[in-house]
């Protein structure tokens, strides 16, 4: 059996126009799937430009394992985020209420 | 047979003509290449997940940035002669173009 009665907290709800700076369950697992791969790259690229012999090769590995240590360090300050705060902030039934009265 | 349609610079002779288990330059190289083209595809998938905006941007210029370096990699193996490109017959192009052209009938705009 179907209604079309819609639940009264619906009609409150106040739309959220763009997805917050919230880190998702998904988005972690992929963080830290880059992360994992961004540290092996850097040791990988380290390790290689101390076994190279040719000195522009030996660079060129080095300025690649350089690279992948700043994308870690980048992609380490997304997880550096309050998602507990950006949640409360966000606009809830409650707010909506405030807003109506 | 040697043909004109070969694109490479001649292999520079820093590697040791009797090659042993050991890893060289080139090899260095080509894994580290393996490495990049390996990131890319997995970023990309992250970035088309991406829940938030900055999340997106920022992944978003890591897999350029990955991009550009797997691309230098690439430019220093040819320099050194490590990676021959072949030129395809100019009649094979033309084929195609014939080919495609002739698709015009299809398109909608």
């Amino acid at each position: 059996m179907t209604t079309t009665v819609s639940p009264p907290n619906q009609q409150m709800q106040v739309p959220i126009p763009t997805p917050p700076r919230v880190i998702t369950t998904k988005d972690l697992l992929y963080l830290k799937d880059a992360l994992s791969w961004e540290l092996t790259a850097f040791k990988k690229f380290h390790f290689f430009a101390q076994q190279a012999t040719n000195p522009q090769i030996k660079q060129a590995l080095d300025k690649a394992g350089q690279m992948h240590q700043r994308h870690y360090q980048k992609l380490l300050t997304h997880l550096q985020v309050d998602n507990y705060t950006a949640m409360a902030n966000l606009p809830g039934p409650q707010q909506a209420q405030q807003l109506s009265q | 047979m040697q043909n004109n349609n070969q694109i490479a610079n001649p292999q520079s002779g820093q590697l040791p003509k009797v090659k042993g288990p050991e890893m060289n330059d080139r090899d260095f190289l080509n894994d580290g290449l393996s490495t990049c083209k390996y990131l890319t595809d997995s970023l990309n998938i992250a970035i088309r997940e991406a829940s938030h905006e900055q999340l997106h941007s920022d992944l978003l210029q890591i897999l350029t940035e990955t991009h550009q370096s797997a691309r230098e990699l690439y430019n220093l193996m040819f320099q050194n002669g490590w990676y021959k490109l072949e030129a395809e017959e100019q009649q094979k192009l033309q084929q195609a173009l014939q080919q495609f052209n002739g698709y015009s009938s299809q398109f909608p705009y």
